[in-house]
């Protein structure tokens, strides 16, 4: 085979990776671990290449920076399912999977002749995994939805942006990265079972659903105190927890309410040592107590004292000064921020992916957690349209020919 | 005993020393899948997350958060004194019959109390230790602390969502702490578990809790390193697509996400809010609309404000507009269909708390589904047991370490 891979976690797993509009970091998951992720786009090649950023700016459906991203360490074939001969070459090739990824309207791949009962008859231990914004069956099953609209009924979008402005969406799609990652832990689960007693299911995520786990505690607080929680940028969460002004941008502290008595003390300590006007205001029991942190006076005292201090230091500064004295705080980065990070940097959180049409190396993201003994790794750049047309045939399915000899010796 | 037993990860033991949000949501994703997840804690070190409101009644109390409950599900509680040498053991004949140690301290807590992973390597060779602190085990910044809103700062996703005009906004929740992190560490164990398979070999795993949501930040990240370009916060203006917003309704600090993705859309668009023909002709086409941002959003503010946004929703959605209510806990508990198919709100019946309100998996496998198996634990509540039918103690061993206070 093409890949030869054998210590990494997913090695030996193949994948066939239908996304078309939602799934593509579900598959990258898979491809970055090790298994062998078969990208199939239409003629012409998916959507996602045509989406922006481009690398060197340069408008060029292999140099878009969302497609790269999101199909590294992916092989790529070019199939038109419309077309029976396609649709049959995909079953063939499904005949050797053990997972499915698609992202179509419910319903559309039964109208290929890709449904999961017939895919199934052929290869019982088949998942097939299907995320959708709504999930596969219910009112909104076949309703249009994108990031934005998910992101609101699925209820994160209610509890973000200023509370006297309209609620503002997370940047980069993450009601869409929300679906990929439970995708990617349900399918690996169903692989799990298929693995024990050879038998495959369908995984059907909805993508709404995902982002309502992004909700934090909102519905207990309504359900048992008829709370119900609101956006509240610009606010301090509990007194001393919120984002507040440096000398070059912002950071954002996080001392009070859930942060515990410790944290608290410690700020309380270094206001004290840095001889702060009104530092001893913070002291008493009743800094610890929830239910003070949570109201007005102790935000408006604490309004007071801190967001002078903090003016005066950069944001690296009093990162450092702070973390030094165990204090949760950290800067608001931007991207450049991040990728400068020392400890990202440290730990080799950016790595280079030679890309042959850019014809340098793309710097991208790694794999983020390292695994000791089957470590993932970008492995190479996402593919061009149809790159790897005969040689996945010729790995699946003469493999496949190779083992029903051997079985015959047996 | 195990609530596992039942499910696709059923005979996956786990030694769960994870609290807070996002080690326990991990272990939690596999408990409603039927891996048997014993979380140990004691009473000095209790999970945070059992002192963070709400509470039943408002009423705080050990076994009364409503957002411990939640993150908490179908795992097993064991009470246990690790500093005491007898706990200790207790935890180590624990560790030797697991299949998965996990944790989300600060690098070096578990290797001082004498759980790090090469002793959990010794009790049992092929152990999975799944560590997730929050920067990471190796680096300049290994001690640092924080909580989902910081490494959401440190992390870029802050400064980058809000509108452009103000400081940023961020995402509101301990966003990594709910779905990055928890679902990469979960996705990272299963991985190594199927290593485990093939291989017989174990491994560390080594999460930072900035990572997965760095990660997601990919297309920033890469635009500043090739292009230069830093990525700004953009409210919710798309590149690509107009009209993209939240728009105002009817009522108290209702709203509706609208997102016009073509030209077709927006001629629907158009239609259902009858929109006069010469300014439907003149914004057809996306440059047009492009160019006139600002006066399209305000004709539609215009139209939203005199509707009702659940019924303005459904005339968009049978039009084939993307369209969605901005919805509150109120509306996805209460009011929300499809929610409501899926039976994404479960009620479990907690000792303490009675009926109260959970999050259902969110993930639907057609064969061995998950399932919330049983509300969360209460303190130590099945540590007898645990040490009885799984470590093998006898009645008056068990009798023993209580008199000397090992279960505090």
């Amino acid at each position: 085979m093409s890949h030869p891979n054998q210590d990494a976690a997913l090695a030996g797993i193949r994948v066939i990776d239908l996304s078309s509009r939602f799934s593509f970091y579900t598959g990258k998951l898979f491809a970055d671990m090790g298994a062998d992720v078969v990208l199939v786009e239409p003629p012409g090649g998916c959507a996602l290449r045509r989406e922006g950023p481009f690398l060197n700016n340069r408008i060029d459906p292999a140099l878009g920076i969302p497609f790269n991203f999101y199909n590294t360490s992916k092989r790529g074939m070019v199939l038109d399912l419309a077309s029976s001969r396609d649709a049959q070459t995909l079953r063939s090739l499904a005949r050797h999977a053990d997972l499915i990824i698609e992202d179509g309207l419910p319903g559309a791949m039964q109208q290929f002749g890709l449904g999961f009962e017939r895919l199934a008859e052929q290869n019982p231990k088949l998942v097939l995994t299907s995320l959708t914004p709504f999930g596969q069956t219910g009112p909104y099953a076949r309703v249009e939805a994108t990031d934005l609209t998910l992101l609101a009924l699925g209820g994160l979008l209610s509890m973000m942006g200023y509370p006297d402005g309209p609620p503002t969406q997370a940047y980069g799609n993450q009601a869409i990265a929300m679906g990929c990652m439970f995708a990617a832990v349900g399918s690996m689960i169903a692989l799990t079972a298929a693995q024990a007693d050879g038998v495959g299911q369908q995984v059907d995520v909805s993508i709404q659903e995902s982002v309502t786990m992004a909700t934090e505690n909102a519905a207990q607080f309504y359900d048992l105190a008829g709370v119900t929680r609101k956006r509240f940028a610009g606010e301090q969460r509990h007194a001393g927890t919120g984002v507040f002004a440096c000398s070059d941008g912002f950071i954002y502290l996080f001392a009070g309410g859930m942060a515990g008595a410790r944290f608290w003390a410690n700020l309380v300590t270094w206001l004290r040592d840095e001889n702060v006007p009104g530092h001893e205001e913070l002291d008493g029991a009743h800094w610890f107590d929830v239910s003070f942190m949570d109201g007005p006076e102790a935000k408006a005292i604490f309004n007071r004292i801190f967001p002078s201090f903090c003016a005066r230091w950069s944001k690296d500064d009093i990162y450092h000064e702070a973390q030094r004295r165990q204090i949760p705080l950290c800067p608001i980065n931007d991207a450049r921020d991040v990728f400068n990070n020392a400890q990202l940097q440290a730990r080799g959180m950016f790595v280079g992916v030679p890309h042959e049409v850019l014809g340098a190396e793309v710097i991208m993201p790694n794999v983020p957690f390292s695994m000791s003994a089957s470590p993932g790794r970008l492995r190479h750049c996402a593919p061009l349209p149809g790159e790897h047309q005969d040689s996945v045939l010729a790995d699946w399915q003469g493999q496949a020919a190779q083992r029903r000899a051997m079985g015959a010796h047996r | 005993m195990s609530a596992g037993g039942k499910g696709p990860l059923a005979g996956i033991r786990v030694a769960d020393f994870t609290w807070i949000g996002a080690g326990s949501y991990t272990t939690k994703l596999l408990a409603d899948f039927g891996a048997d997840v014993i979380k140990v804690e004691s009473s000095t070190h209790m999970d945070t997350l059992r002192s963070t409101p709400p509470f039943k009644d408002g009423i705080k109390g050990t076994e009364r958060s409503g957002y411990f409950a939640d993150r908490n599900t179908s795992k097993s509680g064991m009470r246990l004194n690790l500093k005491h040498p007898q706990g200790l053991e207790i935890a180590k004949r624990l560790i030797a019959c697991s299949d998965v140690v996990a944790n989300n301290f600060r690098p070096g807590v578990m290797d001082r109390l004498g759980l790090g992973y090469p002793v959990a390597q010794a009790l049992r060779p092929d152990i999975v230790y799944l560590a997730m602190s929050m920067q990471g085990a190796t680096g300049p910044h290994t001690k640092y602390v924080g909580f989902g809103l910081t490494i959401g700062a440190l992390a870029g996703i802050h400064y980058s969502s809000g509108p452009s005009d103000r400081p940023p906004a961020g995402t509101s929740t301990n966003y990594p702490d709910h779905v990055p992190n928890p679902a990469h560490a979960a996705f990272a164990v299963l991985a190594a578990l199927n290593y485990r398979r093939r291989t017989g070999q174990g491994q560390y795993i080594d999460l930072a809790q900035t990572e997965p949501t760095v990660a997601l930040q990919g297309i920033a990240i890469i635009d500043y390193a090739m292009n230069g370009r830093i990525a700004q916060r953009q409210g919710n203006r798309h590149p690509a697509w107009v009209p993209h917003g939240v728009y105002p309704c009817l009522g108290d600090d209702r709203w509706i996400a609208v997102a016009v993705q073509d030209d077709t859309q927006w001629n629907r668009l158009a239609e259902v809010l009858a929109l006069d023909s010469m300014r439907r002709a003149a914004w057809a086409h996306f440059e047009a609309r492009d160019a006139d941002r600002s006066s399209i959003d305000e004709w539609l503010s215009s139209e939203t404000r005199q509707r009702e946004p659940s019924a303005l929703m459904r005339q968009l959605q049978e039009a084939g507009v993307p369209a969605g209510v901005v919805q509150d806990a109120s509306d996805l508990i209460e009011r929300d269909p499809q929610l409501a198919h899926r039976q994404h709100w479960q009620y479990l019946d907690h000792p303490e708390m009675g009926r109260s309100i959970y999050n259902n998996v969110p993930i639907k496998l057609s064969r061995t589904p998950g399932k919330l198996s049983r509300p969360a634990p209460m303190l130590g509540q099945h540590t007898e047991e645990i040490c009885s039918n799984l470590l093998g103690y006898t009645a008056d061993e068990i009798a023993r370490f209580t008199a000397d206070k090992v279960f505090e």
